[in-house]
């Protein structure tokens, strides 16, 4: 790679050095002397200058956001980040529906009775089979009990709520997932606007660009022809006006000699 | 108040997640700018930096700080790049981007600059991409660590893992080569 016209110590090495002002003060100065008197260091010195200068016009292209990060696991939060949303009163409603659920899944039953209560989970007999007598007899008095209909009550409107509650959460759902959406497609149809647009107008700058450098180029022809058109005249026009004074002294000449 | 880079990631080892957004903001220009000057095409420069970070992200706790956070990151971004280049090594490496920056470059118009200095800076910027993209990977990145980057020939022999003198003897045969290609092209 070395030009072999020039046998300076490490030249590779010390060229990149003194280009790149990385060079020990007394190497420096010794390149220096040295390139004073050599021809082939100074050419090449001053166009690896060049090229470093067009390398400055290489620019990368200007990066969209590269990263919006969350680097947290997200797997297991992604549930607890959804209930985050959620009002309490929709997530004390859930957890009622949760128990509701269970409790009838575990088959409870609870009997306040003469002996005291009885609590009985589990599968049972059949509920609809018919009560045996002393059973009946025993639950009679139970049945007429004062609390009954409030209890009943209480468990309709329960039911009623948990119901509701549910109702509305999955609307809720529903309604956050289609805005979510919605939102998701708004900001994907923005952002494809913008990008078209953007191309849009870097298409017009860059045929405005090339236009100008087309007109540029028409001008710069025709004002060089006109040039050319001007010369040949003005050659023209001073070999007519030699010619003119040539036959101007030659008529000059004859009147002068026939005088 | 402004953290250094060795403060924000022992703030990211101890959780702090925002300390890393941090040094993303921070790096992720100048670690594109690498990727796309040593790989060429925007959107893979941009797979490669996300890569980057998240890498980096997952070994954070195993970075000692023996070098610089900056210098342990173009390691990581590097050796994407080589990956990126030994999978596409039949592609060539001369596809330019499909975007035009003439609007930002228009944006940096000096006011004596005209139009035909534009297209010209324009022309050349792609004729310089061209010769880049043509010059063997070694020297490819050292005269973009150098030159674009400005990190030293020891932290470059550290980054590549070679010695000193051949980073020096790679950036001379690139310039070399470049010099010669430019020349012919007519630009230099």
């Amino acid at each position: 790679m070395t030009d072999w016209a020039c046998t300076f110590e490490n030249r590779d090495d010390v060229i990149v050095g003194y280009l790149y002002d990385d060079l020990e003060p007394r190497a420096r100065l010794a390149f220096e002397d040295h390139v004073v008197g050599c021809r082939v260091c100074r050419t090449e010195l001053e166009d690896l200058r060049g090229v470093r200068a067009d390398l400055a016009q290489w620019a990368p292209p200007e990066p969209a956001r590269v990263l919006a990060f969350d680097p947290r696991p997200r797997r297991g939060n992604r549930v607890w980040a959804a209930l985050a949303d959620v009002p309490v009163w929709l997530q004390v409603a859930a957890a009622l529906l949760v128990v509701g659920v269970s409790l009838r899944a575990a088959n409870l039953q609870i009997r306040i009775e003469r002996e005291g209560v009885t609590v009985r989970t589990g599968v049972t007999a059949p509920a609809d089979r018919a009560p045996q007598p002393a059973e009946a007899a025993a639950a009679r008095p139970v049945a007429e009990a004062p609390w009954r209909a409030d209890l009943a009550a209480l468990e309709q409107s329960l039911r009623a709520d948990v119901q509701k509650a549910s109702l509305q959460l999955r609307s809720d759902a529903d309604q956050s997932r289609a805005d979510r959406s919605d939102e998701a497609l708004l900001r994907r149809v923005r952002a494809l606007i913008e990008a078209s647009e953007q191309n849009q107008r870097r298409e017009l700058a860059l045929r405005v660009a090339e236009i100008a450098r087309d007109v540029q180029a028409q001008r710069t022809a025709d004002l060089q022809r006109i040039q050319r058109t001007f010369t040949v005249l003005e050659t023209n026009t001073a070999g007519e006006i030699v010619k003119q004074r040539q036959l101007w002294n030659n008529l000059a000449m004859r009147v002068s000699q026939q005088q | 108040m402004t953290w250094t880079d060795e403060e924000l990631v022992a703030r990211s080892i101890g959780g702090d997640n925002d300390s890393f957004n941090e040094l993303i903001l921070r790096w992720e220009r100048p670690i594109f700018a690498l990727a796309y000057r040593t790989i060429g095409r925007e959107e893979d420069a941009r797979d490669v930096c996300q890569e980057t970070f998240l890498r980096a992200f997952r070994a954070l706790p195993g970075f000692r700080g023996q070098a610089k956070f900056s210098s342990w990151l173009y390691r990581i971004a590097l050796n994407l790049c080589r990956d990126w280049i030994r999978r596409e090594r039949r592609a060539q490496l001369v596809q330019a981007p499909e975007t035009v920056d003439i609007i930002e470059m228009a944006a940096a118009l000096e006011p004596s600059e005209t139009v035909e200095d534009l297209v010209t800076r324009k022309d050349l910027a792609r004729v310089v991409e061209r010769a880049m993209a043509n010059l063997p990977e070694e020297q490819r990145t050292a005269i973009v660590l150098k030159e674009y980057h400005g990190l030293t020939f020891q932290e470059i022999a550290d980054l590549v893992g070679c010695p000193l003198s051949t980073v020096k003897t790679r950036l001379y045969q690139g310039l070399t080569v470049l010099r010669r290609e430019l020349a012919k092209s007519g630009t230099s």
